[in-house]
């Protein structure tokens, strides 16, 4: 019986890799900021690099740090902490950058230190509390809460934590003006 | 089933072919378009071009081009056969250019997935009118014969032939069993290998890829092929092969004459064709194939007895045309070509470049490296490794610089165009000369430059030139003059647009800036130079002429011109005398990609600015800093003063110089406007590879892009214009 049911489920992992789709699914890449440990679903990241040189870009919103060259490619990195409204820490040598891809734009995100891969089923992933002492600022990039043993991940919806609304706005001038180039 | 075979890829081939075919059809036309009637080379060219364009049109399907492009070429072909002496040549170049107009947009449509349904039937209707007209003279009853024709004429596969002594012509004929299933892609099969051999193929039905209907046909009435190889039938037999599915193969060689009848011929044959015939057979084939030359030895005698009195039938001349002789010369360029020029899709040539952008740098990363810097290394034979691989880098740097480089020639042919129509409209006689037409520019660039210089060119033939009689009345020769030239100089391109037309009118620009409020209230008129007169033709809703004609005179014409040039870092520059002409001239440099640039450092940010606009860098005193109450800050150098830009108090950056002795200016220039830069130090020169700034990053002002710098580390691009503003 076990083997049969090995099996299956070896037959499982095949043919979802055949598919193509959601071997990667339930998998969060969970990182720490603050008190708090955070989790990105996996499919959205590339790859994690160490801290390095951040060339800083005036006139930007605060928690845009800078670019940083990526092996010949020039990508923005975001400062997740300022990203969240939070204070600012000083960067160390547990300090990382999370380079994610979200709809074809590739932006770092750092954060204080990497936690692990875990895997968080659907049926344990709860909604956000709506009311409660969870401030507003922070809500509207968690989309829900997921619950691995006794400890808790926000779960990060990187669409939104990359893109404010008046954000994108701004980037649709940019994009205009890039066509009209 | 058809899906099966790629047809886009096809497809793109198709448009790419016949785009340049109708590139070249128009420089063909153009060229003698002031020439009383065009020379017996270009009509055949015209014609050969059309007949191409038919003749891929009609296997894509596209039936309007094809039908319009079957016109052109059947009043090509009365030309070509009864030399007719009084064609009004204007009109025919009219013609012809109307046509490529109509084909070129059809197949605009068609590369941006619209399915192409422009209406032939206007442009057929004034063909025939015009063939009509100039076949008065000596054959008045053709008339009728000609739209009869139009879709009679059988559509032909067209394999590029190659006609020589030892070619060998076969009809071929293949009949499938009636079971087969998809004939039409074992018949596919079929022609795709015969093509290895094939100086020449014909097969019926044609469309058997796209068509899934022609299967049917193919059952019924098997499969007709026309080859013209140096192959012996043994080998013809071999390529096609025996397989389950066909029933039949028969191949009989046949004459060219009789090759270049076209299926016609077999046509008439196919009732004596006996399905069963065995190998055996063949034989007695032959001798029946010989006897049928014989009788078609006689057919062709008839249209040679009397050419003037028969009535043109496309459907004739087509395969008439195709005498082994005259494909020899086209066939031949097409192969020379093949083996010099490889075409490249552009993304790939991009990527090369980025590639070889990150070699340069990172070749600087290594030559530079700080390891190196320890005192005491014997670095001799490292040097002299370094120097090669410079040389090399260098030279590689070159050669992709060189493949992205396009002679203007096309651009400028495009100008030959406008004056062309825009003359003809306005009733003014022009003539445009061309110099330096095969200057080399970046493909980018090229992209850039040619919608201002179509506008600059229709200022000068519109508003520029007299008309005909003004300038007989101020002693100028009637014909008006437009000469385009271009030269490199310095790194930079030289675009220059003179006409001898009347000039700019200092007075008129002037009243007419005037009533638009552009003028500058405390500056008395006086006191404008013409330059700076003539600059204000540039600006957003400034035009002179008082009649908004078709071509230009909107309005919006020159400040269009001045941004896209200054989008790629060009200037314009205007030069005029009243009643002597005008010289509008685009300074734009030679490629965007790698430029030149002076590394600078402000606080710990390190910045890059272009070369080209510095001017000089200077150490200034403090007792030669003039401030302003409100902060604005001035400097005297040698008598001048300029406006002063901190650059660290411009970003708001951290720890920059504040003493003005302890940094260094550098004065910019930029369209005549000069300002003082103040940074921290500068750092050194450098060839530096333009990126973007991550489009997720709002746009800063002053900045154009980034780059990487010889430590790996990314220094921000100044665009010296941002500032200036």
């Amino acid at each position: 019986m076990d083997v049969t049911s090995e099996q299956d489920k070896l037959v499982e992992t095949t043919e979802d890799i055949k598919n193509g789709k959601d071997v990667q699914k339930g998998k969060y890449m969970t990182f720490k900021s603050g008190n708090e440990y955070y989790g990105l679903e996996i499919q959205y990241v590339i790859e994690i690099i160490q801290l390095q040189a951040i060339t800083v870009i005036p006139e930007t919103d605060d928690y845009i740090k800078g670019i940083i060259n990526l092996r010949g490619k020039v990508i923005p990195v975001i400062d997740v902490r300022l990203r969240f409204k939070q204070e600012s820490f000083e960067y160390n040598d547990r300090t990382c950058i999370i380079v994610i891809n979200v709809k074809s734009t590739v932006v770092g995100l750092i954060v204080e230190s990497i936690a692990e891969v875990v895997e968080i089923k659907e049926e344990n992933i709860l909604p956000p509390p709506k009311i409660g002492r969870t401030e507003k600022v922070q809500n509207k990039y968690v989309y829900g809460i997921g619950k691995v043993g006794d400890s808790v991940k926000l779960l990060l919806d990187p669409d939104k934590l990359l893109n404010d609304v008046e954000l994108s706005v701004i980037e649709q001038v940019n994009e205009l003006n890039d066509e009209e180039e | 089933m058809a899906e099966e075979f790629n047809t886009e890829g096809m497809l793109d081939i198709y448009l790419f072919e016949n785009q340049q075919l109708l590139e070249q059809l128009q420089e063909i036309v153009l060229e003698q378009k002031d020439a009383d009637c065009f020379d017996e080379d270009s009509i055949n060219e015209i014609f050969r071009t059309m007949h191409t364009i038919k003749g891929s049109s009609g296997i894509m399907m596209f039936d309007n081009i094809t039908a319009v492009s079957h016109k052109l070429e059947d009043v090509f072909y009365y030309l070509r056969e009864s030399n007719p002496d009084n064609v009004p040549h204007v009109k025919l170049v009219e013609h012809v250019l109307e046509v490529e107009d109509f084909i070129s947009n059809e197949l605009e449509k068609i590369r941006n997935g619209d399915t192409p349904d422009g209406d032939s039937t206007k442009i057929i209707a004034k063909l025939d009118k015009f063939l009509d007209e100039i076949k008065k003279g000596p054959a008045e009853k053709d008339s009728d014969s000609i739209p009869e024709n139009v879709h009679e004429e059988p559509k032909q596969f067209y394999i590029a032939p190659v006609a020589t002594s030892a070619s060998r012509f076969f009809k071929i004929y293949i009949t499938f069993f009636p079971e087969t299933e998809m004939a039409n892609v074992h018949a596919y099969k079929t022609v795709y290998a015969l093509k290895e051999i094939a100086e020449d193929l014909l097969y019926s039905p044609e469309n058997i890829i796209s068509d899934e209907t022609s299967s049917d046909i193919i059952l019924q009435e098997g499969f007709r092929l026309l080859l013209q190889a140096q192959s012996t039938e043994e080998e013809i037999r071999e390529l096609i092969g025996v397989g389950y599915d066909i029933k039949q193969v028969d191949i009989y060689e046949c004459k060219a004459e009789e090759f270049l009848r076209g299926f016609d011929f077999v046509e008439i044959n196919e009732a004596q064709i006996d399905l069963d015939s065995t190998v055996e057979d063949i034989e007695s084939r032959k001798q029946e194939a010989q006897q049928e030359e014989g009788e078609e030895a006689e057919n062709e005698k008839k249209p040679e007895k009397k050419p003037e009195s028969k009535p043109i039938a496309p459907g004739d001349f087509v395969i008439k045309s195709r005498e082994p002789g005259k494909q020899k010369k086209l066939a031949r360029d097409k192969a020379k070509e093949k083996t010099s020029f490889i075409s490249v899709s552009v993304s790939k040539m991009d990527q090369l470049m980025e590639l070889i952008g990150e070699l340069v740098i990172s070749e600087s990363v290594v030559l530079q490296n700080p390891d190196l810097k320890v005192p005491g290394l014997n670095l001799n034979n490292f040097n002299k490794a370094a120097v090669q691989m410079s040389k090399i880098s260098t030279d590689l740097q070159n050669v992709i610089m060189s493949m992205r480089m396009v002679p203007l020639t096309n651009t400028f042919q495009k100008m030959n165009r406008i004056v062309f129509d825009v003359s003809r409209k306005l009733g003014k006689d022009i003539e445009l000369r061309m110099i330096g037409e095969q200057t080399e520019v970046d493909k980018n660039i090229i992209e850039h430059i040619s919608d201002p210089l179509m506008h600059l060119v229709r200022n000068s033939v519109d508003h520029g030139i007299e008309s005909a009689e003004e300038r007989i009345d101020s002693g100028k020769p009637e014909k008006g003059k437009v000469i385009l030239s271009a030269r490199t100089e310095a790194g930079k391109v030289w675009i220059s647009v003179e006409d001898d037309g009347k000039g700019l009118d200092r007075e008129k620009i002037l009243a007419k800036a005037r009533s638009q409020g552009l003028l500058d209230e405390n500056k008395p008129e006086e006191a404008y130079t013409d330059k700076e007169v003539y600059q204000l033709i540039t600006l957003p809703g400034f035009s002179t002429n008082e009649q908004v004609t078709e071509y230009s005179g909107r309005g919006v014409g020159m400040d269009v011109v001045v941004q896209n040039i200054q989008s790629i870092g060009g200037t314009l520059d205007i030069e005029s005398t009243p009643g002597v002409g005008s010289i509008m001239s685009l300074k734009i440099p030679l490629t965007l990609a790698i430029i030149d640039g002076i590394v600078m450092e402000t606080g710990t940010s390190s910045f890059v600015m272009e070369t080209g606009v510095i001017k000089q860098f200077v150490r200034v005193r403090e007792d030669m800093m003039i401030h302003e109450p409100n902060g604005d800050e001035y400097v005297m150098i040698r008598g001048e003063c300029y406006p002063v830009i901190r650059l660290g108090d411009w970003y708001g950056l951290k720890n920059y110089q504040t003493d003005v002795e302890n940094g260094i200016m550098i004065i910019l220039e930029v369209e005549d406007k000069k300002i003082c830069l103040f940074v921290d130090k500068l750092v050194g020169e450098q060839e530096i590879v333009v990126k973007p700034i991550p489009s997720y990053i709002k746009k800063v002002k002053g900045l154009s892009g980034c780059t990487q710098l010889g430590d790996g580390s990314i220094a921000l691009i100044l665009d010296p214009g941002g500032l200036i503003d």
